[in-house]
């Protein structure tokens, strides 16, 4: 099946969040989002959305037993066994043998398996040593401070944007990222948070909407739905094609 | 598990960041403010009993190592941290929910052999499904837009949900064709995206 029409994957990433999707289907629309930022775009929507619907579910108490079943698997070890064969691995109250030891055999299992920890496109990257083609942008202030990585697969149709540097939120208005071609009028990519990192969805794939795009831009908007950059520009930086 | 100054005042999804970046006492904390309503939601899909916790604890462990895999914003639109805690927590419970059904079709249990958890869910009185969603589009003010949705479509989209029931065991349910059940449940999505839109809800 072709994952090509917008309404039927949005159909689909409803019925995989509502739970209706079963089956080999379920598993195939998991190895699809596993490839493809779009479908895990639409797939957080729906969570978001369905997600309302929870909030009528009464509470209840779980035994105070399962968090300490679950502060046993994710808590780091604290105490430390004595003597051993094994106890050069971890000295006093540190950990750090074990951390070594741990680092070890997850690198092993990388090294042997990468598979598990990676989706097809990232092994296929990593054996070919480069980074996957993309456009990447490095947006700083006047003062040439880092303040957002932008990037975008070229071929994808999302773009993701990491805050690097603090970021006043501004009082009023937002904050939105826009695409300067080199022969075109400056067009909007998305809005900018203001912490953390958020994942825009484009009307098109990268490579047709930034192959003629040299600069990135942020300016600070007050209207809703601005057609091109109207406020002061407060980041900048370059667009750069990552092939 | 008392949580200290820093970790109190932190929002749930400051706590979650806090947490990929390791910091088990955001983790804890995150613990402390959601596990009686992600409970509810496990408790709604499989009854009270071992299964639920036992989904509870996967749902958490799997939260900390995916922390960092949580974005606040998708396509400009804000992502609740509650609400992706939620889907962590409904994907567990419902890969519960079919792996015990297929547990059923292959091993008939003899007769009087009753799964335990079955006879707390049972004794599980209320509220409805229905209800449920009655009262979460009350809460999210879009009622009188999913009203105008025919009950039945209503309904199958609430047992889907709260239940975590497949379109076969809505139709066996509400005793109605399994293509009418399909397709109400699409219809009845559709509508959700609507009205939550209209709201300015999780458009």
């Amino acid at each position: 099946m072709r994952y090509t029409q917008p309404d039927l994957l949005d159909h689909l990433a409803s019925s995989y969040v509502l739970g209706t999707l079963t089956g080999g289907a379920r598993r195939r629309f998991d190895r699809l989002q596993r490839d493809r930022a779009d479908v895990r775009g639409l797939v957080m929507q729906w969570e978001n959305r369905l997600g309302q619907l929870a909030m009528s579910v009464p509470v209840q108490q779980p035994s105070p037993q399962v968090w300490k079943a679950i502060a046993a698997r994710t808590q780091p070890p604290m105490a430390v066994p004595s003597g051993g064969w094994l106890g050069w691995l971890k000295p006093a109250g540190f950990g750090f043998g074990g951390l070594a030891a741990g680092v070890i055999a997850a690198s092993l299992l990388f090294a042997t398996a990468p598979g598990i920890f990676m989706t097809s496109d990232q092994v296929a990257m990593r054996s070919g040593e480069k980074l996957p083609q993309s456009y990447v942008g490095l947006l700083t202030d006047a003062q040439g401070n880092g303040k957002l990585l932008v990037s975008s697969l070229r071929h994808g149709k999302t773009m993701s944007i990491k805050v690097i540097g603090p970021i006043t939120p501004p009082a009023v208005g937002r904050l939105v990222l826009w695409a300067v071609p080199t022969d075109g009028p400056a067009f909007a990519l998305g809005p900018v948070p203001t912490s953390g990192s958020a994942v825009s969805l484009l009307p098109d794939t990268s490579e047709k909407l930034l192959q003629k795009v040299s600069k990135l831009v942020v300016t600070l908007e007050t209207s809703a739905a601005p057609a091109g950059p109207t406020g002061i520009v407060v980041f900048s930086g370059n667009c750069a094609k990552l092939w | 598990m008392k949580p200290d100054a820093d970790t109190a005042n932190r929002s749930l999804e400051s706590l979650i960041m806090g947490a990929a970046q390791g910091d088990h006492a955001c983790f804890a904390q995150v613990y402390q403010r959601t596990h009686t309503h992600l409970f509810g939601v496990a408790v709604r899909i499989l009854g009270q009993g071992q299964a639920a916790e036992d989904v509870l604890q996967e749902a958490y462990v799997s939260i900390w190592k995916s922390a960092a895999g949580y974005r606040n914003e998708v396509g400009g639109q804000t992502i609740q941290a509650m609400t992706w805690l939620i889907a962590i927590v409904r994907n567990k419970a419902l890969d519960a929910l079919r792996a015990r059904a297929r547990r059923r079709e292959s091993e008939l249990p003899a007769s009087g052999d009753i799964d335990e958890d079955d006879v707390q869910a049972l004794g599980n009185p209320a509220p409805s499904a229905m209800q449920l969603l009655e009262q979460a589009s009350q809460a999210l003010h879009i009622e009188g837009c999913m009203n105008a949705l025919d009950g039945s479509y209503r309904q199958s989209l609430a047992l889907a949900y709260y239940q975590g029931l497949s379109h076969t065991e809505v139709a066996a349910q509400m005793g109605a064709p399994l293509g009418s059940v399909k397709a109400w449940i699409r219809r009845g999505l559709e509508k959700l995206k609507t009205c939550l839109a209209a709201q300015g809800v999780a458009a």
